[in-house]
């Protein structure tokens, strides 16, 4: 008996995916695979000699999709994808989520050995882009699109407000580096021209000539360089606000203008390498800040989450169309997991729609003829024949995206005040305050001196720490956090995320799993009806998660008698047995039944096992996915001490389980939801002061995750759909949110101890300034050395605690960007 | 010390030169991607060696 499970155990792994091949293998040139689209991929890179594929990585390949592309080269798609195109050939990038690994960039790279119509392929790793060049003549992009499909690299085709998002980025970058560059550049050169003065140089000829090129030099760096902060004060000034690139940018126009008076009316050498050295600085914070994933999309509508086409069923046969073009009236195939892409009705075939990803509830629906069906569900069964009765504009669905909140990009930043825009604020009004008492008293003391004390305290006190430290803590949180799975969209959302103190988690997806699907069954026998309904019962009588499984699972398969079970035990941490018919029936782990541990834990940790044990037959086990997500008791427990938590769910009363355990009452725990509930929920909470972390995954979250201060989307890979959000978050790495949490907070600590810091700084030049003293060698040292150590503040400390998080944090379940 | 004004002048057009060189990378995309051509690198060893083979 027990030798026949074992040869179950024994699952052979695909060559080309490594996936586990769950029914026999198929035996390709003595290799196995899991399926037939696997062994095509090798058999076609065998032939094509391309088997160094093999060799880069650990069964690289990718389980290739039978999507099909044709719908492309429609010319609404063609224009949006093509970027260049002559008669010879055309260029275009495909965005390929699955890329992971070396080997993906040697198949893609060599994509001209697997079509001769490919001229050449070029992929960026990072962005997970591969641009194309190709003979269009021969080679449609639907055909392209196909081939890579083929091989396992489904492209995702995006919306185009995505794809200009991202186009908008790579210009920004790009110019952001260009003026870093010429910013350094200005500075060390107006360091080494200064030098000379600082040593005592006598000869006036030179100096004045050192003068005119810093000035020239510098005129470049503010007037260029800096030039985002002329043009950002003055949108914040127009909307009535005081940010903190106020005060900086009036530190470095007094500085410049000062220098440039003192330059050309030969009276000295001014404060060009301070002013510089600050814009340098202020400049190698913002690149550092600007880094993001761009594999990752944070700004994804209703539209991303539907297939871009749909097949369409017209005079007797199928034709593949834009979703665009999609009409009222127009009749469509859905096939088994597709999604129904409008509101409609139902005209052949039956199936069950899961609607969990749209309205939260976990439960299947059955639908038959006639039925109506609303957008954004999934079918299950065989192909059906649907009528459309809305077009998605107008469907159920969408109406959440007709919301204020939607339409507005800049919502959460404009009704946001951070730490640094509320201190800028004082700062500001604080640094006038004194510089007119200053030039008030030295305008009565000694006159001479007053433009000169003024200016001096306008440039010494400008509150460049918070403006470099800021984006060096929060840009090193982010990266560290990235490595722990969870990707913010900016250091904005990073902030407000240490600022929270009300956490709102959805049920289904984020806690629990999405899908309940059935166990795994491991069995030397198959059992006998009556044999099931004993189970059944036993499994009735405890409240034990695994048991409400079972009892679950027996009544889908039909056995739902309940007998009579005699001397019925549950014993904790070990399982149920009863008698029936004086044969003992037990369920429970196999060390209490007595069952060798055969195997090593080969299992994953989402499943959970358990033995079954007829009288002195051991019958085998079965593996049932997880309903919680692993480690969600532990986290609830760890939060609910310092911040407010609630569960809002679409699902019925009943599924909560367990879960209400960890939530403090009833007002606490809200079922039954409609997405759009959900975000007055959110609103409501935030009007009455709470500051809102929302953790959810699916659309019927949307609402809420935008409404919410920061608004986590949970996915389970990097492929599937997320509703627009300000981080995601790897659906195996939700038990650490505290650990997160903290790593934030710590974040903003650092940034207020530097700013402490940087106070006592500028407290010490302030002493100088007030008196009209300030030299312009101690401006042109105290001031680097500021920056400088604001940079190294962050940068270690944030260092520090990433790597103690490391080892908190489970490494294991982190895989590259996935 | 007329010397120096020939020396300034050399090292301002030195570090111009740089800056030249800065401008062009980042304008031709060369900073675009700093990731794969690491990779690539390694690519082509792999492709070598199968050729020697």
């Amino acid at each position: 008996m027990n030798h026949q499970s074992k040869i179950t155990l024994e699952k052979a792994q695909c060559f080309h995916c490594g996936e586990v091949c769950q029914e026999e293998p198929i035996i390709f040139d003595q290799k196995d695979f899991c399926c037939s689209g696997c062994q095509k991929v090798y058999e076609l890179l065998h032939d094509k000699d391309l088997m160094d594929y093999y060799t880069c990585d650990v069964n690289p390949g990718i389980s290739p999709s039978t999507h099909q592309f044709e719908f492309l080269d429609s010319p609404q798609f063609r224009n949006r994808l093509i970027t260049f195109a002559n008669n010879e050939f055309s260029k275009l990038t495909f965005y390929l989520p699955s890329i992971h690994c070396r080997s993906c960039l040697y198949l893609l790279e060599n994509l001209h050995k697997l079509n001769e119509n490919v001229i050449k392929s070029q992929l960026n790793f990072g962005k997970k882009e591969l641009t194309v060049w190709f003979k269009e003549k021969d080679l449609s992009i639907g055909q392209l699109a196909n081939l890579l499909s083929k091989i396992g690299y489904e492209p995702l085709i995006q919306s185009e407000d995505e794809a200009t998002s991202k186009r908008n980025n790579v210009f920004v970058d790009k110019k952001l580096l260009l003026k870093l560059g010429i910013a350094g550049f200005c500075t060390g050169n107006i360091m080494l021209f200064s030098f000379p003065e600082y040593l005592g140089l006598d000869d006036p000829k030179l100096a004045v000539w050192f003068g005119y090129l810093n000035l020239f030099l510098g005129s470049i760096s503010v007037f260029y360089a800096a030039s985002d902060y002329f043009s950002n004060v003055w949108s914040h000034l127009k909307l009535k606000k005081l940010t903190i690139e106020a005060p900086v940018l009036l530190g470095i126009v007094v500085g410049y203008s000062r220098s440039a008076y003192e330059i050309i009316s030969h009276h000295g050498a001014g404060y060009m390498d301070s002013v510089t050295g600050l814009i340098f600085f202020l400049l190698v914070g913002k690149w550092f800040q600007q880094k993001s994933f761009d594999f990752l999309s944070f700004n994804r509508n209703y539209t991303s989450y539907f297939p871009m086409s749909v097949s369409k069923w017209i005079n007797k046969s199928e034709i593949q169309i834009p979703l665009a073009e999609l009409k009222v009236g127009d009749r469509l195939l859905i096939r088994n997991q597709e999604i129904i892409p409008a509101d409609s009705i139902l005209r052949k075939g039956s199936g069950k729609l899961d609607y969990s990803f749209v309205t939260g509830e976990s439960d299947f629906i059955e639908i038959k003829e006639g039925n109506s069906l609303f957008a954004g569900g999934r079918h299950t069964g065989e192909m059906i024949e649907i009528e459309v009765i809305k077009d998605l504009q107008h469907s159920q669905l969408t109406q959440l995206w007709e919301q204020n909140s939607f339409k507005n990009p800049l919502y959460k930043t404009e009704n946001w005040e951070n730490f640094a825009n509320k201190t800028g604020m004082y700062f500001t009004i604080l640094l006038f305050t004194l510089a007119i008492s200053v030039g008030v008293y030295w305008g009565i003391v000694n006159p001479k001196i007053w433009s000169n004390a003024v200016v001096s305290v306008l440039i010494i006190a400008c509150p460049c720490a918070l403006a470099i430290s800021y984006p060096f803590a929060l840009g090193h949180g982010m990266r560290w956090l990235s490595k722990f799975n969870l990707y913010f969209k900016n250091t904005q959302s990073l902030e407000r995320f240490a600022n929270i103190d009300t956490i709102v988690f959805d049920k289904t997806g984020t806690l629990t799993l999405h899908k309940e699907q059935s166990p795994k069954i491991h069995f030397t026998r198959g059992l006998l009806p009556e044999e099931w309904n004993v189970l059944y019962s036993l499994s009735l009588q405890s409240t034990h998660p695994l048991s409400r499984q079972l009892k679950k699972y027996i009544e889908q398969l039909g056995y739902s008698e309940r007998v009579f079970i005699s001397n019925f035990k549950e014993l904790t941490a070990k399982g149920l047995q009863g008698k029936w018919n004086s044969t003992l029936y037990q369920i429970g782990s196999p060390k209490w039944l007595g069952v060798p541990k055969e195997e090593p834990e080969d299992y994953f940790h989402s499943e959970s096992r358990i033995y079954i044990k007829i009288g002195d037959e051991f019958i085998g086990f079965m593996d049932f996915p997880w309903e919680n997500r692993e480690g969600i008791e532990a986290l609830l427990h760890n939060l609910r001490m310092n911040y407010e938590l609630y569960l809002l769910s679409g699902d019925k009363k009943q599924a909560a389980g367990p879960l209400s355990d960890w939530f403090p009452g009833e007002s606490h725990i809200h079922f039954e939801m409609s997405p759009m509930e959900k975000m007055e929920f959110i609103q409501s909470l935030q009007k009455s002061g709470k500051k809102v972390l929302m953790v959810g995954d699916g659309l019927n979250d949307a609402g809420a995750l935008r409404e919410a201060s920061v608004g986590i989307a949970v996915s389970e890979n990097h492929l599937q759909f997320t509703p627009a959000s300000d981080a995601i978050l790897n659906g195996k790495n939700v038990k650490y949110l505290a650990k997160y949490l903290t790593f934030a907070q710590f974040g903003m600590k650092v940034i207020k101890y530097s700013f402490a810091l940087s106070v006592i700084y500028n407290l010490f030049g302030l002493s100088f300034a007030v008196q009209g003293t300030l030299s312009p060698i101690v401006a042109a040292i105290l001031m680097p050395v500021n920056s400088l150590s604001m940079l190294l503040i962050a940068t270690l400390g944030m260092n520090f605690k990433g790597r103690k998080m490391q080892n908190l944090i489970d490494v294991s379940s982190l895989r590259p960007n996935n | 010390m007329d010397i120096i004004y020939v020396l300034i002048s050399v090292s301002f057009v030195l570090a111009l030169g740089f800056l030249g060189a800065f401008i062009w990378s980042v304008k031709s995309g060369q900073q675009n991607d700093l990731v794969t051509p690491g990779m690539r690198i390694l690519m082509d060893e792999i492709k070598s060696d199968s050729e020697k083979k």
